[in-house]
């Protein structure tokens, strides 16, 4: 090996020693624009943004505790009610089916707060009602994608646990 | 021995070049997603200050509902009360510190503005003016019935005058 570094010319080292510089710094650059890259993608995500929304949470609030008209011997149900109504399949007294209104009801008041179309901000909703983990009532209109506020309530009615939830999607 | 020395001052030069440039351009990205997160921060805490200021509204005492309907409920409006005070909301103007406020029935939706003769059966009700800038909120707006109590999902709008009085 001694004799070997014998026949290496002052030339040649200098030539292997700026190889060596120009390769290190190259593998500097591209593992710098490697990294951008993935940080980037992992920033990037997905295109969809959510956000906890007050608004969306309060609208929430407000359905619950809207008066439907479906009634008992009791008296009127509130949306909260009528879900339990609905789980146990039970009618209201004028023999209509509990779910079929809890049905029309969401969609309808959905629709009067949260209007969509193609001159609107809102693209489309989602309208979810779960009891136990097993879904009771879905109500979806317009498209849904994009950017969406959400909101969950979860109340327990009747010995019932309830998972309300609400996704408006936005252009 | 010259040419040696040049060469490698050369090298070092380039190499301090591009590790200079590596480090300003990975600043350059970390500084804009931090600012990128700033900016929606603020706009999201903007939101959400503005929202509970019309919640606290919606629950203070002459609007709640309190327990008149049941259960204590948050963001509900009693119907009743505020129809009481839209006829002597001249005496408020300047109680809470805001220009107007506006309640309006989105479910089941009713048009005309509320007064004694069409109270229940109206879609809304002006307290003060609806000058400046609003905003709303979703409530509940309950009321006493012959049927009991009957709570219908409507929307309050907070107006704020802004600028210098």
């Amino acid at each position: 090996m001694l004799l070997e570094l014998q026949f290496i010319t002052e030339e040649e080292m200098n030539k292997r020693g700026q190889e060596e510089i120009v390769g290190f710094a190259l593998i500097i650059i591209i593992v710098a624009v490697a990294l951008l890259f993935l940080f980037s993608f992992y920033i990037r995500g997905n295109d969809e943004e959510s956000a906890e929304s007050y608004e969306v949470d309060s609208f929430l609030q407000s359905v619950l505790y809207y008066t439907t008209d479906c009634e008992n011997f009791l008296g009127n149900f509130s949306v909260q009610e009528l879900i339990s109504e609905c789980k146990s399949e039970e009618r209201c007294s004028d023999e209509r089916d509990s779910c079929e209104i809890l049905n029309q009801t969401l969609r309808e008041i959905s629709g009067s707060s949260w209007q969509f179309g193609s001159d609107r901000p809102v693209s489309g909703y989602v309208f979810n009602v779960s009891v136990g983990g097993l879904e009771l009532v879905s109500v979806q209109e317009g498209v849904q994608e994009g950017n969406f506020r959400n909101a969950l309530q979860s109340v327990n009615s009747r010995g019932d646990s309830i998972e309300v939830s609400f996704r408006v999607y936005f252009k | 021995m010259n040419k040696k020395g040049q060469m490698k001052i050369q090298q070092m030069a380039f190499m301090l070049i591009a590790v200079t440039l590596l480090f300003v351009f990975v600043g350059i990205f970390f500084i804009k997603i931090m600012l990128s997160e700033v900016n929606q921060s603020a706009e999201s805490l903007e939101e959400k200050n503005a929202l509970l200021t019309v919640a606290r509204l919606a629950d203070s005492p002459e609007f709640s509902c309190g327990s008149a309907f049941g259960t204590s409920k948050s963001n509900c409006v009693d119907f009743d009360k505020v129809m009481s005070l839209s006829e002597i909301s001249d005496r408020y103007s300047s109680f809470w510190g805001v220009e107007g406020i506006n309640i309006r029935r989105i479910y089941p939706a009713i048009e005309g503005v509320c007064t004694t003769e069409n109270y229940p059966d109206c879609g809304e009700i002006n307290l003060f003016s609806e000058e400046g800038v609003g905003v709303s909120n979703f409530i509940s707006l309950c009321r006493k019935s012959e049927q009991g109590n009957v709570c219908d999902v409507a929307r309050i709008t907070v107006y704020y005058g802004g600028g210098d009085e």
